[in-house]
């Protein structure tokens, strides 16, 4: 350590020391107590700290390879959380080197009255009036116990590398590998009242103004938003109250503001007084009052700009915390999904052919503002609840620290979906057939006989069908499951309007062999299963928390659950828009008022419903679809792939022909024992996967729908292939490994080297 | 890093090349008395593999390799000699007492295919003769 720079600081001793060894939170809090501010008692492990335990555990190849299988730039934020949850768990494994962590309890044994410690990042350019990664970095709090500390270390080290950090780093045109990050330890201050206060308005509106905001607990409870906190805007020079707004504390039946004239004088002068020493107008965080009053912390106030939004809370977003994620469990699975599921059946009960087209319009409009509050929900609630499954990834890995970090996985075996009940069903009919020889050629030559008229052609098969002994059983069964799990949309089709591309894949289950059997998953030892890991985490986290582990537990399979059957109930409820506006479309068309291949999607909705109601009758304009761009594909003649890497989504290895699907066209098409190669599985079309041998995707996710299915199932599953779809051709034999992620092409021959 | 092979064993050098414009041939010389010229004169399947590790030390997800397979055939004195001689020392030019040497031999190796990986596992595979 030739910068004379060790691997602890204390904090006294911070104030002259470069901020590139101790953060921005650390060179704060050591001028300010160096001013004579009271700050708590602690100690600065410096940036030197941090590298030393990268070097030491090897980890800088290991952050290499998680963010070098494909450009930052190109990943999807799924995959960038993939990625830091490999390297947060990387990060645990690694024991911090005894020299560094003998050197830290000697810190902290020199605080030995300390009973608890705050634990906090204070990375070098950490927050600025440009940036804040305020929230963005972890920190603990009421940490006790040295092991307790030295782990909290790593984990705050670990998110300089997590989702939400690389993701604002890659909008600010940040080298992530640049980044460093130091640590600072500091002991817990049991002292109320709390809160932050700002020495201009953060909007930057009002610079005459300051805002102060206090909680009567911890200052923690008002930066998670777990507290809501009195309010008061004064004005600079004087201090005169302008606004004052009482905090929500709904088991508090007083209305008195929680801080008192003094109070707010003392804390307009403290940041009078931080701003001239530290230069800039501050965002403290403090506690206390009187000769008890205490700075948490000091950093410039970063201005929201109006126009561009704040974008950091949307990565903030990317971790709900357990209150809001226990939040929306209840309003998702207790009133939205009930909500989604009983609107799809009701529009599914309407017979809109008897309607006359006003009614028609009435029912399209209808259906497609329905469909579009859905879409808006399930960005606002949907999503967000999504991360349920995340939270309990990074809980059972931070308590459990298995080899594997997604061996949790497993925990999520055995969930009631919606798409696995139809599932269920599929193979159900596919065992009839199975069972019955007649039934199984009769159905084989009925849905290969091709009709250049769709409707026609399937009343046709069902003739055939009803024909035979048990027949009328077999297609009843059969027309429940289109009506009860098939009427979705996948792309701008409904699948209900496909029966034979369904039958086709009910007789591929039947004549596969052993297709449809549930296989242990690769790679998992054979005594795992769920409640054997859920054993697993409530041991490591012992009794006081098991009930924690339980709440942590439930979210992360209700989340689990729900991310899927969200998708297919809107699927339904899209399905049913397309069904009114394929009858639309065709009175329209009957009418010559629209071309005869113009192709109705739900964007045309709006349109369709005008033009029905507009008795002029003039011809039907629709708005272009939109199509998703994907970056284009730039090959050299004479190139071809040998080796495709993607994230190994599901454990296993398999090799099978290709077979690619694009569109619903495709799906009638699909073989059993294939490789199912498309661009991105949606729960509406998960019913081909217990076909297939292996899955391709072009986008990328360990937790995405193709990859949760395909664990289910025991399939290996490679995704975030780029141009997956373009560069694997139907019929190429391909061999997917799903333990690393990479797909081989072509069998390993040498068959161009021997011809002379 | 010249791969040959014989008596059922593969063999590795590293070798000094240098390519055709076109990229279809290679060339490297070798002293008559090694191991791998013997092994030539019995089987003339080769690979060639080139890599840049040199430039990134530290991060294996930059380093970049290709091999090349194809076939390698001696060449006698004569236009084509002196051609590709003259592409060896170029590139390499502290070698050319070694490339004039009576007792080297200069080889082209006619390139079958080329095999191009990034990303650690990411291959790529290129054949000449297909065009581009």
């Amino acid at each position: 350590m030739g910068s004379g720079i060790g691997w602890v600081i204390p904090l006294e001793n911070g104030a002259d020391c470069d901020e590139r060894y101790i953060g921005g939170k650390a060179a704060k809090l050591a001028q300010l107590a160096h001013a004579g501010y009271r700050v708590p008692n602690g100690f600065c492990v410096t940036t030197l700290a941090y590298e030393r335990f990268l070097e030491v555990g090897n980890l800088a190849n290991t952050i290499r390879i998680e963010l070098g299988r494909k450009p930052l730039e190109s990943m999807r934020w799924e995959e960038i959380w993939d990625a830091a949850l490999r390297i947060r768990l990387a990060f645990l494994a690694v024991p911090i080197p005894l020299d560094v962590s003998q050197t830290i309890e000697a810190a902290l044994e020199k605080l030995s009255r300390v009973r608890a410690w705050a634990v906090r990042s204070s990375a070098p350019g950490e927050d600025s009036a440009n940036r804040s990664f305020a929230g963005l970095h972890e920190s603990r709090v009421g940490v006790v116990g040295n092991e307790a500390v030295l782990d909290a270390i790593r984990v705050v080290w670990a998110s300089l590398w997590s989702d939400a950090a690389l993701l604002y780093r890659r909008e600010l045109s940040l080298d992530p590998t640049r980044s460093r990050m130091a640590v600072v330890i500091q002991e817990m201050i049991d002292e109320q009242p709390s809160g932050v206060a700002f020495g201009r308005d953060p909007r930057g509106t009002q610079r005459n103004q300051v805002i102060v905001e206090a909680v009567p607990g911890l200052c923690g409870d008002l930066v998670d938003g777990m507290v809501d906190p009195d309010r008061w805007i004064l004005e600079r020079s004087s201090g005169e109250i302008l606004e004052w707004r009482a905090g929500d504390r709904p088991n508090d039946q007083t209305r008195d503001p929680i801080l008192e004239i003094d109070d707010l004088n003392t804390l307009l002068q403290t940041l009078r007084n931080v701003e001239t020493l530290l230069g800039w107008p501050p965002d403290v965080e403090w506690t206390g009052r009187a000769e008890r009053f205490t700075l948490l912390q000091a950093r410039p106030i970063t201005t929201v700009d109006q126009e561009s939004g704040d974008t950091r809370s949307w990565y903030l977003s990317l971790r709900p915390g357990e209150r809001r994620l226990s939040s929306l469990a209840e309003q998702v699975a207790q009133e939205l999904i009930p909500q989604l599921e009983g609107e799809g059946e009701r529009f599914a009960a309407e017979a809109l052919d008897s309607y006359d087209d006003k009614g028609l319009a009435a029912a399209i409009e209808e259906r497609y503002t329905a469909v579009q509050k859905w879409r808006q929900i399930y960005l606002d609630e949907f999503i967000p609840f999504a991360h349920g499954v995340r939270h309990l990834g990074i809980y059972y890995n931070d308590a459990v620290r298995p080899e594997d970090p997604y061996e949790f996985v497993g925990l999520l075996k055995g969930q009631r979906m919606v798409a696995s009940q139809r599932n269920q069903a599929l193979v159900t009919l596919a065992h009839q057939l199975r069972e019955d020889d007649a039934l199984k050629d009769t159905v084989r030559q009925a849905v290969h006989i091709g009709n250049s008229d769709p409707a026609k052609g399937w009343q046709e098969v069902r003739a055939k069908i009803r024909a035979l002994p048990r027949g009328e059983e077999f297609l009843r069964e059969f027309e429940d499951l289109l009506r009860g799990h098939m009427d979705v949309a996948y792309g701008s089709d409904r699948l209900a309007d496909r029966p034979e591309s369904i039958l086709k894949t009910v007789l591929e289950m039947a004549q596969a062999a052993n297709r449809a059997r549930q296989r242990p998953l690769d790679g998992v030892p054979a005594d795992t299963d769920a409640k054997a890991l859920e054993q697993r985490l409530f041991d490591a986290v012992g009794e006081d928390r098991r009930e924690e582990a339980t709440d942590a537990l439930t979210i992360g399979r209700l989340s689990w659950r729900l991310r899927d059957d969200d998708n297919v109930l809107i699927g339904r409820l899209e399905s049913q828009v397309l069904r009114a506006l394929d009858l639309g479309a065709n009175r329209l068309r009957a009418a010559g008022r629209l071309h005869a291949g113009a192709k109705v999607g739900i964007a045309a909705g709006p349109a369709v419903a005008e033009a029905l109601k507009d008795v002029r009758g003039g011809p039907v304009i629709l708005p272009a679809e939109l199509e998703t761009k994907h970056p284009s594909l730039t090959i050299t003649a004479g190139e071809t792939p040998r080796q495709l890497i993607g994230q190994p989504a599901a454990p296993g290895l398999a090799t099978g022909r290709v077979r690619s699907v694009r569109s619903t066209e495709d799906l009638g098409h699909f073989h059993a024992g294939e490789v199912l190669v498309c661009d991105a599985i949606q729960p509406t079309m998960t019913h081909l996967v217990p076909l297939a041998s292996a899955i391709v995707e072009r986008r990328g996710g360990m937790l995405i729908h193709g990859a949760i299915i395909a664990r289910e199932l025991g399939i290996p599953c490679v995704n975030g292939v780029p141009n997956a779809v373009d560069l694997l051709h139907d019929g190429e034999l391909v061999t997917v490994d799903g333990h690393l992620g990479i797909v081989t092409v072509g069998p390993p021959e040498f068959d161009l080297e021997g011809v002379t | 890093m010249l791969c040959t092979q014989g008596q059922r064993q593969p063999y590795g050098s590293v070798v000094a090349f240098a390519l055709s414009r076109d990229l279809r041939a290679a060339a490297f010389a070798t002293p008559m008395t090694t191991r791998k010229y013997r092994l030539l004169s019995e089987c003339a399947r080769v690979a060639l593999v080139i890599d840049n590790r040199g430039k990134h030390p530290n991060d294996m997800m930059k380093v970049e390799a290709i091999t090349a397979t194809g076939r390698a055939g001696q060449l006698q004195p004569g236009p084509e000699f002196d051609h590709w001689a003259g592409l060896l020392m170029a590139r390499h030019p502290y070698l050319k007492s070694f490339v004039r040497a009576p007792s080297t031999a200069l080889f082209r190796i006619d390139i079958v295919r080329y095999l191009y990986v990034t990303r650690f596992q990411e291959v790529r595979q290129w054949v000449p003769e297909s065009g581009g």
